[in-house]
């Protein structure tokens, strides 16, 4: 403690000196629209986690496509409206064929928030895609929401079933597409020895 | 002062801090440390300070409010700065020291300094060492689960203590500047992780960079702030395929994390990543250039650790952010957790 209050107390004129410096840019993501999706892929379906983050700049951008009725609040009619858009901005695929997207749940921060660039939108979709095949499978996510001021990144989840492996990823540049090559071997049954005849 | 009194004090005081050195360096010790430390700032708080400041360990939306973002855009529960008395301020700098190590400290001191360094040439009162924020959860213990929370931007930093083992999983580090001139210095709060990552990248032949290197850009950190639980596919080159010297090297690149912690825990945590370097990967976007702005990440099975340069109109190698996370025992978790 005594070290830590002596380097302080030493540090103290140092840190005065802050005279003459270049000015410097503050930036955090102000023209920006960050999206940024985590892949969870089950043997049954998949689950896509996005968190939706805009800057201050376009942030109010974003804010009059949700708060249609500019009353300062994101009803859930909005909310659910604006999810919709959304959905139809993205495309999955398994396989080469294309999956039912469904809206699994939403989460809005206040507009005052999202005008902060602080602010993040949480947004759930999932889709079935009904019995797997063992063997590999490919899974394509198209993202084309706000392409103008949208910056994405999109990961798959480590899977949480030994079932299910993933064995590569690959995106575009910017990555608002990527694609995710798994297996999938379903664990045989185990035979019920307790329940076996005698 | 009394001629012979001062050669007295001056052989107590240094007696004294020789003593907290012992102290603080012996394996198994450092927890008590923390914990004199802490009360000693507590003591120096009136009653409702201490209500602000100290939270119920169980209270989990405090556990995870912490972020990037400046005070002005994200709000911090607990004590400002700026808020403290002067020995209040320094009390909170001892609970720092006692928890870190001295290289720890220096880069969260020099983290403070850019913020200040970064108010004063923009003007902005949003920054500076006033508006970092000091909290607790749980009441400092030898032996029960307690943590401590400080953070303000570009700090996020969480450290769970349970008896003599501790976690600095999940915190944010970053810094804008990364560079920047102090008493004549350079300073680089992160200039070690920067210098270190492309050392490793450039021992990497042709075929292993084919594997670290990912095509594509990465923008920002994927397991940041509010990303608690989350556990991604690995990228990139497998620990598996490195030479001996090269996973030297990643384990040294990832102490400049893990190191920010006191020795004794820091060691451990570094001996766990070793064990496990086989099975961790290095994964590389962007320029390979030195000293462009790249973005690496760092995955085993008990650490993520991402750096990210903030493409945002400046120069993206003076805005830095980076994460450390352990997938098996964010805010210690697996020590307190039934």
């Amino acid at each position: 403690v005594v070290e830590a209050v002596s380097g302080t107390l030493r540090r103290l004129p140092l840190l005065l000196v802050f005279l003459g410096v270049p000015s410097v840019v503050f930036a955090h993501r102000d023209d920006q629209y960050l999206q940024a999706t985590l892949v969870v892929i089950e043997p049954r379906g998949v689950r896509l986690e996005i968190n939706f983050t805009p800057g201050v700049a376009i942030a109010e951008q974003v804010v009059a496509r949700i708060d249609r009725d500019r009353n300062g609040e994101i009803s859930e009619n909005e909310a659910a409206a604006y999810a919709d858009s959304l959905k139809r901005d993205l495309t999955l695929r398994i396989d080469g064929r294309k999956l039912e997207l469904r809206l699994a749940g939403f989460e809005f921060v206040p507009p005052e928030e999202l005008r902060t660039g602080s602010g993040i939108i949480e947004m759930e979709f999932s889709a079935s895609f009904g019995a797997l095949t063992p063997g590999a499978h490919t899974l394509a996510l198209k993202n084309r929401h706000l392409t103008a001021i949208g910056v994405y990144l999109i990961n798959a989840v480590q899977p949480r079933l030994a079932t299910i492996q993933i064995t590569s990823q690959k995106r575009n540049d910017n990555q608002s597409s990527g694609e995710i090559e798994f297996t999938f071997h379903p664990v045989p049954l185990k035979t019920d020895r307790s329940a076996a005849p005698k | 002062m009394n001629k012979k009194i001062l050669p007295l004090l001056i052989v107590l005081l240094a007696a004294s801090v020789s003593s907290f050195a012992q102290t603080n360096s012996a394996p198994g010790a450092a927890t008590a440390g923390i914990v004199a430390a802490t009360n000693q700032f507590l003591a120096s708080l009136d009653e409702a300070q201490r209500r602000k400041v100290v939270f119920d360990f169980k209270d989990d939306a405090q556990r995870r409010r912490w972020s990037n973002l400046p005070n002005a855009i994200f709000k911090r529960q607990g004590l400002r700065m700026g808020d403290l008395t002067q020995p209040q301020r320094e009390a909170v700098l001892g609970i720092l020291a006692a928890a870190f190590s001295s290289q720890g400290y220096e880069k969260v001191l020099q983290i403070v300094d850019a913020d200040e360094w970064l108010k004063k040439s923009s003007g902005e009162t949003m920054f500076g060492r006033d508006e970092y924020h000091v909290s607790f959860l749980g009441q400092p213990s030898t032996s029960e689960p307690w943590m401590i929370q400080f953070g303000g931007h570009h700090l996020g930093l969480n450290i769970t203590l349970v008896g003599e083992q501790r976690t600095l999983a999940p915190s944010h580090t970053g810094a804008q500047p990364a560079i920047y001139e102090l008493e004549g210095k350079t300073v680089r709060p992160l200039g070690h992780e920067t210098d270190k990552a492309f050392a490793l990248l450039s021992s990497l032949n042709e075929s292993q960079r084919k594997l670290a290197i990912l095509g594509f850009q990465m923008r920002d950190l994927v397991l940041g702030p509010g990303r608690d639980g989350q556990t991604i596919q690995p990228e990139g080159i497998k620990g598996s395929a490195l030479s001996e010297k090269q996973r030297d090297m990643l384990l040294d690149l990832a102490s400049e994390w893990t190191g920010i912690l006191h020795e004794a825990v820091a060691k451990a945590k570094l001996d766990e990543m070793r064990k496990n370097i086989a099975e961790t990967w290095f994964a590389w976007s962007g320029p390979t250039e030195k000293g462009s702005a790249a973005y690496f990440r760092i995955q085993g099975p008990t650490v993520v650790i991402e750096y990210a340069p903030q493409r945002l109109g400046g120069d993206a190698t003076k805005h830095i952010h980076t994460i450390y996370r352990d997938p098996t025992n964010d805010y210690g978790v697996k020590w307190w957790k039934r």
